[in-house]
């Protein structure tokens, strides 16, 4: 009887013993299974280098150093005697110097140290071929991005940094992951997924002690693919230099296909700060300059004067002036019961004379005589109100008013002083500089509405022709012809606004204006091309509180200068 | 087939697993040590064989006689334990012989069974009815009692805690199984109940240690929960058909401490999955029943507290080992029987098992 009782309470404890071992392996298999593995595989990056940004000429603007540092996994002592004596060997540093370093940067036995950093390639080939003997000995490469001219076109290239939340929720399917390094801003954030490397690691295998034991899997890393730039370095450094001291944009584009040939905006930034995780950052982020925004895509302002052959375009083509249309301008204008200044008194003055001087009792005049939405419609047909569809991030579109938008958003009637005020750019009226300078190439190249596209290629392949667009507006020569003729006598013309340019060894042909607006000190514009037959580069000139469009147009003729000096014109 | 060398069978198949978990378990180990115990697993395993040879075929009437002189040498040895023995692991288990590190708490356990088997079938002269029906409760509780308690005292002192609840055990069961009055066993389980609170002062720190950490293995993870925690996830991770020959990385990279010996069914889970270690419980289980039928068989009643002693000492140890190894007993010292590394349990246990085969072939004559 009491062995039947034993008999039995044997066979409850091996039934229970199965139970527990199916529990243990069938049911929370899996579980353990992802413990054992997470106690014992280690992974170590392997860094490929984000690809470079290069000029159009090949040029490097932004590249990435690739270093390669000897990481070694702390093992038994004997081991690692052995590898170290077999390092010390091919890289020509003794064994106690390794022990030292090793010693130095450990800290933990599941962590690697690095012993040796920036090591030579012929040193990586050697160590390459001995790595039977040297166990544990891992080469790390570690990619840096660097940047040759610091701050020069930052705002095109962008910077980097560790991804933030924002754009983690939308990239993750992209196969982002936290901590990654992305661009931010410019070409940097916008060709992300090209530039951006692929980076492989080696899966290890590590004892309960974390040293190393053996490696399990290897991917090789992929480095980024380049991106060039139809930016000239040579032009941008000229753009950059001549900007010196000013708060502002410069556009520099060729007229014919839209390819941007330097894009400047200041106050700049030196993004290899960020490389260096410099604490001066954060201060540059704040900044109430606002360094980071790049002016001249991401900036709005009032156009000024630069927006007349707009409205001198809208009055020629709808056929309310003509090319012997003659406005008196007495100093001032009285539109409805205002009194509209002109910055000088011209007396009678055609077209050509009124572009020239810059006569805004002219453009009162024709603008009253258009109409306001009928200039609206010209604006929004020269690419206003609209993002140019350059490839960087964080473009704006401007503004055009008209008198819809003000009776349904404003709750306000459009009066003719509206009018008079849109007629010379002011009032509403936002533009940005690439827009501008968009619209100045009209003139340049006789007609049509390009597209301004500042990537050539992408590793090595030309997909320029994607970018390039060029729509003919259907303006008829002859109103282009009479525009052209204007902007030329504003340079050329002894009182022409722009007559700073006028002794260059280039024709320039432009226009300038000066921007009134509610902070501060007003902007100074210039919008041109040269040379004036044979137009190859349509530029805009923006001065944040420059006070005068003389400002830009100086800046412009430095440009002019010291690319006539580089024979670049 | 004959009941004996299906136990024999069974036994070495055990072996077997255990000397091809071993050289797993130490296989990526380095040092001459680690490569030498697969080796000499083998020799014990083949000692052990011959060993069963001898005892099954060396009638078990034999160890009547001899069973007070046993048992003092038995004794004797543990004593010499307590004063020379070699300190490993932080105990003091082992007696060093010129080619053999000895542990005599193994033999201890089987001197037991042997002593009380013999003890509680005694029967007086002119009487054929057992003395053990008829005894009072100084002889059937108290004396017996003394005579384990030296060996078990020394063990337990050694720190051995797992053998000493071994033996405690094999002692607490035989009492059970000699007709001795149930009231008896009641009345010493009563005292243990009120004992147990009293003996957790005797414990060591680290004995208390595994025992709160039984309880709950979370409050230690790194220290003495450790070893739980890594055994459970060696077990675990094994899955259905396990990671493989020599692919277990618990035991090979040396995160399960004691994989050779007390966790080698972790090791051998790890590598061989459910379906490996539902075989092995099989065949622990093949084994007790067979010791179980040949009690029940035998008429002699020394002999079938022999079979029985030995049958339930092999289960409980392996039951405890087993489930030690999952989590759901205390860590205490205690190996597998014929699987882990140890040229002692392994020795005694063939012998054990060659005694319930010389009883399952003697039984006739009586």
């Amino acid at each position: 009887m009491r062995i039947r009782v034993l008999h039995f309470l044997i066979i409850v404890i091996f039934i229970f013993l199965a139970l527990s071992l199916i529990n243990l392996t069938l049911f929370q298999g899996d579980r353990f299974l992802d413990l054992s593995n997470k106690n014992c595989i280690r992974l170590i990056p392997q860094c490929g280098s984000r690809g470079k940004i290069l000029d159009t000429n090949g040029d490097l603007i932004v590249g990435s150093s690739v270093s390669y540092d000897v990481v070694v996994l702390p093992q038994e002592r004997g081991a690692m005697e052995k590898t170290f004596s077999g390092l010390s060997g091919i890289l020509g540093i003794s064994t106690e110097e390794l022990w030292k370093k090793f010693r130095k940067g450990y800290s933990e036995p599941s962590v690697p140290v690095a012993i040796v950093s920036n090591i030579r390639l012929e040193e990586v080939a050697a160590l390459e071929e001995r790595k039977l003997d040297l166990d544990g000995v891992i080469i790390q490469s570690t990619s840096m991005r660097s940047y040759p001219y610091a701050g020069l076109a930052s705002h095109v290239v962008g910077y980097l940094s560790e991804i933030d939340r924002w754009r983690l929720t939308k990239l993750v399917d992209y196969g982002y992951k936290t901590k990654d390094i992305v661009g931010m801003g410019g070409i940097e954030e916008k060709y992300d997924y090209y530039l951006r490397q692929d980076d492989g690691g080696l899966q290890v295998e590590v004892d309960h002690q974390g040293r190393f034991s053996r490696v399990r899997g290897f991917r090789p890393p992929h480095s980024g693919k380049d991106v060039q730039l139809t930016l000239d370095l040579r032009i941008q450094k000229i753009t950059e230099s001549a900007m010196e001291g000013f708060n502002g944009a410069v556009v520099i584009m060729d007229p014919q296909s839209g390819e941007i040939l330097s894009i400047a905006s200041f106050p700049n930034f030196d993004p290899s700060l960020f490389v260096k995780k410099n604490r001066s950052v954060s201060g540059l982020l704040s900044d109430p300059q606002s360094p980071f925004l790049n002016r001249a895509v991401s900036g709005q302002y009032p156009p000024g004067s630069v927006f007349k052959p707009i409205v001198a375009t809208a009055g020629l083509e709808s056929g309310k002036i003509n090319m012997s249309t003659v406005f008196h301008c007495p100093g001032s204008l009285q539109v409805g019961r205002r009194e509209f200044k002109c910055w000088d008194t011209h007396l009678d003055q055609d077209l050509l004379q009124a572009i020239s001087h810059s006569c805004d009792v002219f453009f009162y005049r024709v603008g009253l005589a258009v109409g306001p939405q009928s200039l609206h419609d010209y604006a929004v047909k020269f690419g206003l109100t609209r993002p140019t569809g350059i490839e960087l991030p964080y473009e704006e579109s401007g503004f055009i008013p008209n008198p819809i938008w003000k009776k349904i958003y404003k709750f306000q009637k459009w009066y003719a002083g509206n009018t008079a005020n849109f007629a010379i750019g002011q009032g509403e009226v936002l533009v940005t500089p690439i827009q501008m300078c968009r619209m100045i190439a009209v003139f340049a190249n006789h007609g049509s509405l390009v597209t301004p596209y500042i990537i050539k290629a992408i590793d090595g392949q030309d997909v320029s022709a994607n970018h390039r667009r060029i729509v003919p507006m259907r303006i008829k020569e002859t109103t282009i012809n009479s525009i052209n003729k204007g902007l030329r006598g504003a340079v050329a013309d002894e009182k022409g606004t722009a007559n700073v340019l006028a002794d260059l060894g280039v024709s320039v042909a432009g226009k300038t204006g000066t921007a009134q607006n509610p902070r501060g000190l007003s902007h100074g514009w210039f919008v041109g091309y040269a040379p004036f037959d044979k137009p190859r580069y349509a530029i805009c000139v923006f001065i944040e509180h420059g006070a005068h469009g003389y400002a830009s147009a100086v800046v412009a003729k430095k440009i002019f200068e010291a690319m006539l000096e580089e024979g670049l014109i | 087939m004959n009941t004996s060398l299906k136990i024999l069978i069974a036994a070495i198949l055990i072996a077997v697993i255990g000397i091809v978990s071993i050289y797993s378990s130490t296989s990526r180990k380095e040092g001459e040590l680690w490569e030498t115990l697969c080796q000499r697993q083998m020799i014990h395993v083949i000692m052990g064989i011959l060993a069963f040879w001898f005892f099954s075929r060396f009638n078990y009437r034999w160890l009547w006689d001899w069973t007070y002189f046993i048992y003092g040498v038995v004794v004797c040895l543990l004593f010499l334990v307590f004063i020379l023995g070699i300190v490993r692991l932080g105990a003091q288990r082992w007696l060093s012989l010129v080619w053999f590190n000895f542990q005599p708490s193994e033999t201890a356990k089987l001197i037991t069974i042997i002593f009380l088997a013999k003890y509680f079938s005694m029967k007086s002269i002119g009487d054929v009815r057992l003395l053990a029906s008829k005894f009072g409760l100084w002889r059937a509780l108290v004396l017996p009692f003394i005579f384990v308690g030296i060996p078990m005292f020394l063990i337990i002192e050694q720190p051995d805690l797992g053998s000493g609840a071994i033996v405690f055990l094999i002692f607490f069961i035989m009492l059970y199984l000699s007709n001795v009055k149930l009231r008896y066993i009641i009345i010493f389980l009563a005292i243990l109940g009120f004992l147990i609170p009293l003996g957790w002062n005797f414990l060591r720190d680290y004995q208390k240690d595994r025992i709160m950490v039984f309880l709950n293995p979370d409050i230690d993870p790194l220290g003495a929960g450790y070893t739980v925690i890594q055994s459970k996830i060696a077990i675990g991770s094994g899955g259905f058909f396990g990671k493989g020959r020599l692919s277990g990385t618990q035991s090979q990279l040396k995160f399960l401490p004691e994989s050779h010996t007390d966790f080698i069914f972790a090791t051998f889970t790890e590598e061989r999955g459910f379906a490996g270690a539902i075989i092995l419980l099989g065949l622990y289980f093949f084994i007790i029943q067979q010791g179980m039928r040949i009690a029940e068989r035998t008429s002699d009643h020394y002999g079938k507290l022999l079979a029985l002693g030995i049958t339930l000492q092999l289960g409980m140890q392996a039951g405890v080992n087993i489930a030690m190894n999952m989590g759901m007993a205390p860590v205490v010292g205690l190996p597998l029987p014929l699987m882990s590394y140890g040229g002692s349990s392994v020795i005694v246990t063939f012998i054990a098992l060659g005694i319930l085969a010389n009883v399952s072939k003697t039984r006739a004559v009586f």
